[in-house]
């Protein structure tokens, strides 16, 4: 006897009524929302690197532990900026799994795209697949992602880069706080972009921050973000205006103070998960990958379909119909002309097939709390005990 | 009334500056604290995610009802606003876009991130801008679009502009930046050419923080620019190529909507502002006040004069006794953009009359930290240099 009528796809009431997804989305408490907005209107000075953007900018560089922060709109026009500083033309390594928001910021560049395969099990770039990859090709450059928190093995990249002669810089997007030994993601490379939009760990709403060592590059950016707060004067082909409001620094500073709590809390629904998922067939929380301190922010789980009984795609939609939306890895051509795409790229990638299709993001949110993780694991069991009948039920068994 | 008849009541050389903080040509309004907070719980209750951003929804109609068009797109900045307005109309295959020279710093690489080359063209040297005429001389077989841009007191002459466009075939965008509030024959400025730009920038008279917005009666159009903005990119799996994440941010979209609900107050002490201002430089000898077209609708925000031959300063000094006593007054749009280090490439002709304007105008302090009673001191500190200024020159040289 099954019980698929508990389920919204067969009849049952959603989990939740709203939609609960990937993504922080914390903000200030009302009280403090008001608080840090009337400081701001009193003080009457909105933009044009700002007092709080100064805060921000010297507070960010104490906490990462890098010489020079630059604090930018939003994490796009961050990662075109450092492209543009380090003045890469030819090709970029990015991996095949990359997400568009960093991919499209090469349209934006003189170079093209070189897509790489990834690791199948950490789904990141590694130095020896990188390596394979630029053997004959005019490149200039590596765009590696740290993604959901973890990091690549950033060292081994580094080597490589040094080796090479080219350059080598991150998105960090997801990264703010995680650490790779005493070290905070922030300082590998030529420069990593770490983004503050609102599904992060700390929240500008949206929001970039390039941290360098490079004193020449920071002062470059700073003169291409705008005329305002760019330091020694260096000329530069073109400007940004990529500036960032005190609307935004106001907000992540707020974030910034409360951050380890953000990440505790984070770390307490993790847990929940972790706990939960472990006695469910099938599926696994995937282990942190060339991080030792997560920020906790993204829930990484692999699904084998066999052992679960269902197929992934279709986890995902039952998921969707109980208001539970979920992250997927993904391997395809990108949208537009794909002269950068090789033919048939999902078998030259094997790695980043074989990482995406076996993906699942489950939802860590300022908006979630640890009963609400437990009730999700606690459906996901259920709609793994009841795997086959759901697949017979959908015409679409593994 | 102080005459200043001493070189020594002068800050530049030693006295008490006039100000004692900066009055500058920045706008930099203040919304309605409640309003904003008002807006801002909205955007507080739905949350950021994808798709449901109530704020900028509201913003964006508003907008679009303000500006008596269909469509508006807000983005995180009127620059990439504009640069994505150029990408989204360019002619495909052809190279050129026709900005004047006699602009906004930036406007040109602006037209290079749209991965195009600037054509500079000639000015009116009446209203100080883009005229049919200036831009028909630069139209080639390699041009694909005519930026109309308005200058900071009053407008071009936009009707012009489309016929010219109609007649050609060749897009037309504005960068109406300057000119929010204004009418041109009585019809409101945002549903000319194909799109119309504009600057939330603190400085701007829509003061959203930072900020920008496209306004359109072509619905595929607003949906390209949207999509090429990022609509579809940020926690998302796939984007038009092109796009950038040029979204507008939502605490900037409550900004912006209590500036849109005060503009009424505001656009009436810039003109009581900007009456001062006439009156007090009526008989200021050497000063050419450019005067609003009120035949129109107008902002009043920019204050703008002539020094005329007449003048007894250079215009390089005027403007360091002017800093000196704290009016950070800017020179207007010197050096043209043909005449700056670029190394992106350009195309310009002869611009001799744009050379020459460029030497002639200066900005005055304006906005909302400017009193009507700091106009008056401006007006008769400006007469004081009128009537001594040689006095000042003369002084000038002998200490350097």
């Amino acid at each position: 006897m099954t019980e698929l009528h508990r389920l919204a796809l067969f009849g049952g009431t959603p989990l939740f009524d709203h939609l609960v997804r990937p993504g922080q989305q914390a903000m200030p408490d009302w009280t403090s929302y008001e608080a840090i907005f009337r400081d701001i209107f009193d003080r009457q000075y909105y933009t044009n690197h700002g007092p709080l953007v100064q805060s921000l900018e010297r507070r960010l560089a104490e906490y990462l532990d890098v010489e020079h922060v630059i604090c930018m709109t939003n994490e796009f026009i961050a990662l075109v900026s450092v492209a543009h500083a380090l003045c890469l033309g030819g090709r970029i390594v990015i991996p095949a799994n990359c997400p568009p928001a960093t991919s499209r910021t090469l349209d934006w560049t003189a170079a093209r795209p070189l897509y790489c395969d990834v690791d199948s099990e950490t789904g990141l770039l590694t130095a020896s697949l990188v390596e394979r990859a630029i053997a004959d090709s005019q490149v200039s450059a590596i765009l590696a992602v740290n993604a959901w928190g973890d990091a690549c093995a950033v060292a081994d990249l580094e080597a490589l880069a040094k080796r090479k002669a080219i350059s080598l810089y991150f998105d960090s997007a997801q990264g703010l706080g995680c650490c790779i030994g005493d070290r905070r993601l922030g300082s590998f490379g030529n420069a990593e972009v770490i983004s503050l939009h609102s599904d992060n760990v700390l929240s500008a709403i949206e929001g970039g921050v390039i941290c360098t060592e490079n004193g020449d590059l920071a002062a470059y950016l700073r003169n291409m973000r705008s005329s305002y707060g760019m330091g020694r004067s260096v000329p530069v082909p073109k400007t940004t205006n990529g500036r960032m409001s005190e609307a935004q620094a106001a907000l992540a500073l707020f974030g910034l103070d409360h951050l380890d709590q953000r990440i505790a809390q984070s770390e307490r629904i993790f847990r929940t998960f972790q706990r939960g998922i472990a006695a469910i067939p099938g599926l696994a929380v995937r282990a942190f990958h060339g991080i030792t301190k997560s920020n906790y922010q993204n829930l990484i789980c692999v699904i084998d379909e066999q052992l679960f009984g269902l197929r992934r795609d279709l986890l995902v939609t039952v998921l969707r119909s109980e208001n539970i939306a979920v992250g997927v890895g993904f391997c395809r051509a990108p949208s537009g002309p794909q002269k950068d795409w090789p033919d048939g790229a999902c078998d030259t990638f094997p790695g980043a097939r074989r990482y995406s299709a076996r993906m699942i993001e489950l939802p860590i949110s300022s908006k979630l709390t640890e009963a609400d993780a437990a009730r999700i694991v606690e459906r996901i069991a259920h709609i793994q005990a009841n795997a086959q009948a759901i697949g017979r039920r959908l015409a679409q068994p593994v | 009334m102080n005459s200043r008849a001493d070189p020594e009541d002068y800050a530049f050389f030693g006295a008490k500056p006039l100000f004692d903080t900066i009055r500058s040509t920045s706008n930099l309004v203040r919304p309605d604290f409640a309003r904003f907070l008002e807006y801002s719980r909205q955007f507080l209750e739905a949350g950021n995610s994808p798709g449901g951003q109530p704020v900028e929804r509201l913003l964006e109609q508003r907008l679009a009802e303000f500006h008596h068009t269909q469509h508006c797109v807000s983005l995180c900045s009127g620059f990439w606003a504009l640069v994505l307005a150029i990408k989204a109309v360019a002619l495909p295959g052809r190279t050129e876009v026709i900005i004047p020279s006699l602009t906004y710093r930036r406007l040109a690489d602006l037209v290079a991130w749209a991965g195009l080359v600037p054509h500079f063209c000639e000015v009116d040297p009446d209203r100080l801008c883009i005229t049919a005429k200036t831009a028909r001389q630069c139209i080639s077989e390699d041009t694909a679009l005519i930026v109309g841009v308005h200058p900071i007191v009053n407008c071009c002459d936009a009707e012009g502009l489309e016929t010219l466009s109609v007649e050609t075939g060749i897009p037309l965008l504005f960068d109406s930046v300057e000119s929010v509030y204004e009418t041109i024959n009585h019809r409101k400025v945002g549903s000319f050419g194909l799109a119309e730009c504009f600057s939330l920038h603190a400085s701007k008279l829509l003061n959203g923080f930072e900020g920008g917005y496209v306004t359109t009666n072509n619905r595929s159009l607003a949906d390209r620019i949207g999509a090429l903005g990022g609509d579809l990119l940020v926690g998302a799996d796939d984007a038009p190529e092109g796009a950038m994440n040029a979204r507008q941010n939502q605490v900037h979209a409550a900004m912006a909507l209590a500036a849109l609900d005060g503009i009424e107050q505001q656009v009436d002490s810039n003109r009581r502002r900007y009456y001062r201002y006439r009156a007090g430089l009526a008989d200021v000898r050497g000063l050419r006040l450019l005067e609003f077209d009120e035949t129109d609708q107008c902002s009043y925000k920019n204050i703008v004069v002539e020094l005329l031959d007449s003048w007894p300063i250079s215009r390089d000094f005027t403007l360091d006794l002017l800093h000196k006593e704290n009016m950070l007054c800017r020179p207007y749009y010197s050096p043209p953009l043909h005449k700056r280090a670029m190394t992106y490439p350009s195309v310009c002709g002869d611009l001799r009359l744009t050379e020459r304007l460029a030497e002639r105008f200066l900005t005055l302090p304006c906005g909302y930290f400017v009193t009507e009673d700091d106009v008056g001191q401006i007006c008769e500190y400006l007469h004081s240099l009128c009537m001594h200024g040689a006095a000042l020159t003369a002084r000038a040289a002998t200490r350097s």
